[in-house]
């Protein structure tokens, strides 16, 4: 207790320095990068003036203009692969222009730096206590601010001035962005990325193995079994000799290839934490007292176990799967031994891209994951959080001018497509407009839509509503229609019965699983993460090969809890951030 | 006298020079990263910003549950490794000594020198599948003489054998060759004196090629007794997996795991700072045993 308590301090302290001493030692690059023309102190001046203007128009939703303009202070980074054309620059580009005309707000932008540096410039200004109106920072800094109180409560401005388009940018994918930018019931930020859940798992089988062994695609987790025993024993591939394997698996556990995910689903448990990753990046349920628990040790998770270490005695699984990662699990998939996996929606880009160009005769079939009982599947998801924020300064005059920019943004780009806004090529350059504004949005189910758009277009045989790239998914599948083998992945991923229909299905169904801890990796995950997973995956590894017996899981889960474990769940449970 | 010495070695002091420069640039400089080992360094704090933590690190380290097993896995791999790999290319370098034909000698030479360019994730590569008890060849042999098979690499009981085994194949060759060319370096009169002795060629083998040799093994013994805690990060790293943690992992492979993976500076250089002190006494002590023992001097 003692040592978490130190530990606590210590992670304050360190960041206090971090923002104190990063202040003090870049002070001279500040004022150096802030040296453009629109940043004076008159500026500043004008911008609290105008605000003081008694017979100011403001909008009072969504659209709307400022007048007389308002000024709106910010900060930038500057990509370097971003181009301007002659006269052009982050200050005064097409957008800036458009803000100023239509919405009456004039960005200001403080200071620019390269993007390498924007983080410590972000620190600087952090600590010097001087925030610009709304700005964009990282996970970390997002948490410092709302512990500092420096930043607005955007509860309220969200709900009357996001637009429909905007709110829906934003929510898409189940809202867990909008859950992560929540803190103690308050959005204290707007998402800038994450919400994706497209690493749901499906089930990858080999159609002409299927047919071999006269099964049908799994209804239950029962039938997976029966299919996988009968891949491993029926010679699915009718050459005579038992050198087949029914499940794909190898030492990673956890992954987008070959991963258990969707196998531990089956049978409602939702453990994750793969051999190699960071062993912070933990799934949590919610338990019967409300609390929120690891999904790792549920018992639903040992009754999986059992089922696999029965499959492993009954050969269905590659024998030495525990020392081979996933580019060797994939090359014995490929080489004609293994006939199902369990993978997201990019299995079919790799490693089984060129198996129906390779082998004649060979295909494979994406199916749902299924349920062991009549409880509904849930697959899980992990890979949705944010890992930046756009913020406003509390401070700030007028917290509801991002969202309004951001709805200008929004329906330019993915409602009202203007390629002016967007991009142009010119002398063999091309000028990307639409990574000039401030702040922008972005789709979390780009792809879902995009196979939807494409699935509508093949059942009517009508591409004109695609916009360029789903146009581009529509030609390739198209083409593998007309006999391009090579391009058999885009059939897999965009037509029906591809992955994206797959994944589709769970999220209008509403079957995606998200851990309900949804902030940041709390201290002791960071201190004891890796240990605590190592000693996970050697239990889940041994009690699979059958090293182990199965009751082994519970005597682990025991000392799980005794390592660390307890304060992770404390630190979970006391971080407002559970769901 | 000293003047004119002076004189004659200055233009060598000068050749000096650059060698000298590269040392302290290279590895006196990064030295001060030591400090790094009692901070909570931040990157972009630098070094002379970041928190200081006293000896935390090295308690963190100790606290682990894993880091006793995994010292005495280090220990030993390295231990093993340094036996085997003196007493392989020794035996190979007399053999290879005693054979008249150059072509062939030659040969085997560069055969057995050749896996030593091949890095560890290629040879892990093939040694995944050499070793597999499913498809593997030496799994096939040993199924043929009638032995049960082996999974060499997922056995827990096997892996540090099957490290020191391939960490021989591939080295080997080298070590060889540093002995062929002390071997030459022994005078001939010595030879031909013990033949009118009537030594024959184990005698001479005994009694001249190996005293003749003495002080290079002693010297390589010596540098490798400073590598005990490097028990070879590459190989392990490229060959190990969940299932052979409990014998396979080392000092290096897990300070990898719990801390650069999420950016503990501090406790990699901890640990890293510990092995150098240890390195250090180990240095110490077998060279005194080789002044004392073998009057052999490296200064």
């Amino acid at each position: 207790m003692v040592v978490k308590k130190w530990k606590q301090l210590a992670l304050v302290m360190l960041v206090l320095a971090l923002v104190t001493v990063t202040a003090c030692s870049k002070d001279n690059n500040g004022e150096k990068a802030s040296n453009s023309p629109s940043d004076s102190p008159s500026a500043n001046a004008s911008a609290s003036s105008s605000s003081t203007t008694a017979k100011q128009t403001v909008p009072d939703g969504p659209t709307g203009k400022y007048d007389p303009p308002i000024e709106l202070t910010t900060v930038r980074s500057v990509n370097a692969g971003v181009k301007f054309q002659a006269g052009d620059s982050l200050d005064s580009n097409v957008w800036t222009k458009d803000f100023e005309s239509v919405l009456g707000i004039k960005v200001i932008n403080k200071w620019k730096v390269s993007d390498q540096q924007y983080q410590n410039k972000m620190a600087v200004t952090m600590a010097s206590g001087d925030l610009p109106d709304f700005m964009l920072v990282d996970a970390q800094q997002f948490q410092i601010l709302v512990q500092a109180g420096t930043i607005a409560d955007l509860t309220d401005v969200y709900a009357k001035y996001a637009s429909e388009l905007t709110k829906k940018s934003i929510e898409e994918g189940g809202g867990l962005r909008l859950k992560a930018s929540t803190v103690n019931g308050k959005i204290m930020g707007i998402p800038a990325d994450g919400g994706g859940r497209d690493d749901a798992h499906s089930i990858y089988i080999r159609t002409d193995w299927l047919k071999n062994v006269g099964l049908e695609p799994p209804k239950t987790m029962d039938d997976v079994i029966k299919i996988a025993t009968a891949f491993t024993k029926n010679d699915p591939d009718k050459n005579g000799k038992n050198d087949t394997y029914g499940l794909s698996l190898d030492m990673s556990l956890f992954n987008g290839w070959s991963g258990l995910e969707g196998f531990f689903n089956g049978y409602h448990a939702y453990p994750f934490n793969p051999t190699k990753g960071t062993g912070t990046n933990l799934n949590f349920v919610k338990g019967a007292d409300g609390k929120a628990a690891w999904a790792d040790v549920q018992p639903e998770v040992k009754t999986a176990l059992g089922k696999l270490q029965e499959l492993f005695k009954a050969g269905a699984i590659y024998p030495e799967f525990s020392v081979i990662d996933g580019i060797k699990s994939g090359e014995l998939v490929t080489s004609n031994k293994v006939g199902m996996a369990f993978g997201a929606f990019w299995v079919p880009t790799w490693p089984i891209n060129n198996m129906k160009k390779d082998l004649p005769g060979s295909d494979w079939g994406i199916y749902p994951i299924v349920s062991a009982d009549d409880k509904p599947v849930m697959a899980q998801s992990t890979g949705g959080l944010p890992s930046k924020y756009y913020v406003v300064s509390k401070e700030s005059k007028h917290p509801e001018a991002p969202f309004i920019l951001l709805n200008r943004y929004v329906d330019k780009l993915f409602s009202n497509f203007d390629q002016a806004y967007h991009s142009v090529d010119a002398d063999g350059v091309n000028y990307a407009f639409h990574m000039y504004p401030p702040i922008n949005g972005s789709f979390a189910e780009k792809n879902q839509d995009a196979a939807y758009a494409v699935q509508d277009a093949i059942n009517s045989k009508d591409p004109s509503k695609l916009d360029t790239e789903q146009k581009q998914y529509y030609d390739q599948v198209e083409k593998y229609r007309a006999g391009d083998l090579s391009l058999w992945a885009a059939e897999k991923l965009w037509a029906p019965g591809g992955s994206f229909d797959v994944i589709g299905q769970y999220k209008k169904e509403n079957r995606i699983f998200q851990s309900v801890f949804t902030g940041n990796p709390t201290p002791t995950m960071v201190a004891k993460g890796p240990s605590l997973r190592d000693e996970e995956v050697r239990t889940f590894t041994s009690i699979i090969m059958g090293a182990k017996p199965l009751d082994y899981f519970d005597e682990w889960v025991t000392k799980w809890m005794d390592s660390g474990g307890k304060d992770i769940l404390d630190e979970v449970n006391s971080s407002g951030q559970i769901q | 006298m000293i003047r004119r010495n002076w004189k004659i070695e200055l233009p060598l002091h000068f050749m000096l020079l650059p060698g000298l420069i590269l040392v302290l640039l290279f590895c006196y400089g990064p030295m001060a990263g030591i400090l790094i080992a009692f901070q909570n360094f931040i990157p972009v704090k630098g070094l002379f910003g970041s928190e200081w933590v006293g000896l935390d690190h090295f308690r963190y380290v100790y606290g682990l549950p894993e880091t006793i097993t995994v010292f005495r896995n280090t220990v030993v791999i390295a231990s093993m490794k340094i036996v085997a790999g003196l007493i392989a290319p020794l035996i190979t370098a007399l053999l290879l000594n005693e054979i008249g034909k150059r072509l062939f000698k030659r040969t085997v030479q560069t055969v057995i020198y050749m896996p030593h360019f091949l890095s560890w994730v290629i040879m892990a590569g093939i040694l995944l599948d050499v070793l597999s008890p499913t498809t593997g060849i030496v799994n096939a042999v040993l199924d043929w003489l009638g032995v049960t098979k082996v999974f060499f690499l997922g056995n827990a009981d096997w892996f540090p054998y099957v490290l020191v085994g391939t960490d021989v194949l591939k080295e080997f060759g080298f070590g060889t060759i540093v002995y062929l060319a002390a071997i030459t370096g022994i005078n001939p009169a010595l030879y031909e004196a013990a033949v009118l002795d009537g030594a024959n060629r184990w005698k001479q083998t005994l009694h001249i090629t190996l005293p003749g040799i003495v002080p290079i093994i002693i010297l390589l013994l010596t540098l490798g007794l400073g590598n005990v805690l490097n028990a070879g990060f590459d190989q392990v790293f490229n060959l190990y997996s969940p299932s052979v943690y409990s014998t396979g992992d080392i000092l290096d492979t897990y300070v990898y795991r719990i801390g650069l993976g999420n950016g503990q500076y501090g406790v990699a250089t901890a640990v890293g700072l510990f092995k150098s002190v240890i390195s250090f006494a180990l240095i110490s002590i077998s060279y005194f045993l080789a002044y004392r023992l073998a009057n052999y001097r490296i200064f």
